[in-house]
């Protein structure tokens, strides 16, 4: 039975087609405040908030493909790349407005999704792991090499999507895309479709034996997977203004996926909630400990291993346990059970 | 030996040249020779020294995953490791030899530090082994290559950046072993240093494949590799086994690193390329293949050789990237045809 009160409202309805319980409506609403909130609309933070934003729907978009046909993308921070470059080349040359580009920059990244996950169809497990991450390496070695398009290490200038020197508007860009992140991603997963890639990413044979066609679906994951990646970099390139082949470089896809596994597999919002603190702690350390370089990575490693060893389900399955197997009526509301 | 038996090796040789295995060896053999007739026979040395550390780097790798299924991304970082207990033994007995020459000590110096950085480097393995996979193995529960491939990336992300905490940034390199003048081979000048890393090389894979044949440790890691389950029955202890896999894996690592020295000194990222090159390795010879590493390493070594050479820096990474996605993609089981397919695709 549904609550009265709300339905009256139309506010479950409202959060039943955005995918969201009360829970993590509240949640959002108190992320959108933050930049607004005193000790806390320090430029620097916002500008570790909007990186975290970037961060946590990279991981979305990763998790789309990693968590849910198990296939590890495993060069993801290429597509992001591709998607960066693209966009800021569009802005560059034709002169386009970059509130534009950004949208164009999606269509290279996704064709690149499409080929790969096209090309890749016979491949499973530690094979396509391999075949995703050398064709990341490639990008990567491409953006260093063809200087006259990329400028290559020097760092390619991109126009700036706002004219002022703020980031709060920046923020809620990041905060919008996250937001449509998720209930783009989430609205095909509650689809045909979205049952289908679970039985996919679970028994590829049992799945092919009750009619679905492995190819086909995994063909439009990795190209929704790899467009959201580059709509992503087409924002990074507008908000940083500059674009170094670094973006595309593994260890900003082990940045990646560490956020989305320790936010849990096949959860998409653990990857949100994990990045900010992640983010925010990392980002301290560093700052904080300048003169200890790479602590803040040892961490990471050391983070990941852990949660490996001793917790694979990551943060969303603490929250199955712990709350949703909660009685309190408060809870369960917040919940949706 | 008679017409008989000479019809029938060419017999057996033509039906190999025609497999996919044969056509890139041969191809690759006559591209290297007409690339050293072009450019000079540096190609080929460049190659030969490089191509057998790689495919000790990836011999490790291939034993590890055989035996204990675990895909190792941190195996770069052995390397490193190698390279950096090497530096570390060098330098000091050098200096120490500037004081008190001693041409015995010259001679054998370089010795100990190899020695030393594959000790350091198995020593490395066996705490990894003990402290990460034995503890993932007895806790973990579902997924264990995914686990396991995840796990190595961290391990790869703490060591490298430790270094970088530690020892800084900074290149530590040295120009050479031996300060010797270099041999003359067929009138091509080759340095010492490079004859011996081959040589090196040759004899430590020959003696692993003596080690693997005919050692009792040796058929157990083999019984391991092809059934656990049976191996645990007859009685070997799986545990051991994992341990001296491990370590045997992480010591190649560490000796290709030690010994390489004078051309990739030592700094934090240096393990980046030979991890590179030893998945390239591996899938170009098919996943689990220990005997064709070897000709892929030198497949391999020749790519990058020759790419950089007429294409120039940077690029030896690019083409030979975009070659291995071509062979994953229609012969994803190696040029060797060898097939492991049930573990790797889990």
């Amino acid at each position: 039975m549904e609550n009265i009160a709300s339905n009256r409202l139309g506010l479950r309805r409202l959060l039943n087609l955005a995918s969201m319980t009360p829970l993590g409506f509240l949640g959002l609403v108190l992320l959108g405040l933050f930049p607004i909130l005193p000790y806390l609309n320090q430029g620097y933070l916002i500008r570790w908030f909007i990186w975290a934003a970037i961060v946590a729907a990279a991981s979305m978009a990763f998790d789309f493909s990693g968590g849910y046909i198990s296939i590890v993308n495993f060069g993801f921070s290429a597509f992001i790349g591709v998607g960066a470059y693209s966009s800021a080349l569009i802005a560059l040359r034709l002169g386009i407005s970059p509130w534009l580009s950004m949208f164009l920059g999606i269509l290279p990244a996704a064709l690149l999704g499409f080929l790969v996950g096209a090309v890749s169809l016979r491949l499973r497990g530690m094979f396509a792991i391999c075949f995703t991450w050398f064709v990341g390496l490639a990008f990567f070695g491409l953006a260093m090499k063809l200087v006259p398009l990329t400028r290559g290490p020097l760092g390619l200038r991109a126009p700036y999507l706002f004219k002022t020197s703020s980031n709060l508007p920046y923020f809620y860009v990041a905060f919008g895309m996250l937001v449509v992140t998720y209930i783009v991603l989430k609205w095909i997963l509650r689809s045909h479709l979205g049952l289908a890639f679970q039985a996919i990413g679970q028994n590829v044979e049992a799945a092919m034996t009750s009619g679905i066609y492995p190819a086909w679906y995994r063909i439009i994951n990795f190209t929704v997977s790899c467009g959201f990646a580059g709509w992503l970099g087409g924002f990074y390139a507008h908000y940083y203004g500059i674009l170094t082949p670094d973006l595309m470089h593994t260890s900003k896809t082990v940045e990646i996926l560490v956020i989305a596994y320790v936010g849990g597999r096949k959860s998409l919002w653990g990857g949100v909630l994990v990045a900010f603190p992640f983010v925010y702690a990392m980002e301290m350390v560093r700052s904080s400990l300048a003169n200890l370089p790479g602590l803040n990575l040892i961490i990471y490693g050391l983070f990941l291993i852990l949660i490996m060893i001793y917790y694979p389900g990551g943060l969303a399955e603490s929250y199955q346990v712990y709350l949703g197997q909660s009685r309190n009526p408060l809870v369960r509301w917040l919940i949706n059970k | 030996m008679n017409f008989q038996t000479v019809r029938h090796h060419f017999i057996k040789f033509y039906g190999w040249a025609r497999s996919t295995g044969g056509i890139t060896v041969i191809l690759t053999a006559v591209l290297a020779i007409l690339a050293s007739i072009d450019k000079g026979v540096f190609i080929l040395t460049n190659t030969f020294v490089t191509g057998g550390m790689w495919a000790l780097v990836a011999i490790g790798i291939t034993l590890i995953f055989g035996v204990m299924n675990i895909s190792n991304f941190a195996h770069g970082e052995y390397f490193m490791v190698g390279s950096l207990a090497a530096y570390a033994i060098i330098t000091p007995l050098n200096a120490h030899l500037q004081h008190h020459p001693n041409p015995w000590l010259l001679t054998v110096a370089p010795l100990i530090a190899i020695a030393g950085a594959t000790l350091v480097g198995a020593v490395f393995g066996l705490i990894t082994e003990r402290l990460i996979f034995n503890q993932l193995r007895k806790r973990g529960k579902g997924n264990w290559l995914l686990n396991c491939f995840l796990v190595t990336i961290g391990i790869s992300v703490i060591l490298s950046n430790a270094y970088l905490l530690l020892f800084g940034a900074s290149f530590r390199g040295i120009l050479y072993y031996w300060d010797l003048p270099p041999i003359l081979i067929f009138g091509v000048p080759v340095s010492v240093d490079r004859l011996f890393t081959f040589c090196l090389a040759l004899f430590t894979l020959l003696g692993f494949w003596v080690f693997m044949k005919f050692t009792r440790t040796g058929q157990a890691i083999r019984a391991c590799s092809q059934d656990e389950r049976g191996a645990r029955m007859v009685g070997i202890s799986v545990n051991v086994v994992n341990i001296v896999v491990f370590c045997l894996g992480c010591a190649f690592a560490a000796l290709a690193g030690a010994s390489l020295l004078f051309m990739f000194p030592a700094y934090p990222t240096v393990g980046l390329m030979p991890l590179y090159n030893s998945w390239f390795i591996l899938i170009l010879v098919g996943l689990g293949n220990i005997e064709g590493t070897i000709p892929g390493g030198f497949i391999i070594a020749f790519l990058q050789v020759a790419t950089r050479i007429y294409l120039g820096e940077g690029w030896e990474n690019i083409i030979p990237m975009f070659i291995i996605c071509l062979i994953l993609v229609f012969k994803p089981y190696g040029i060797f045809a060898y097939s492991v397919r049930s573990v790797w695709e889990k």
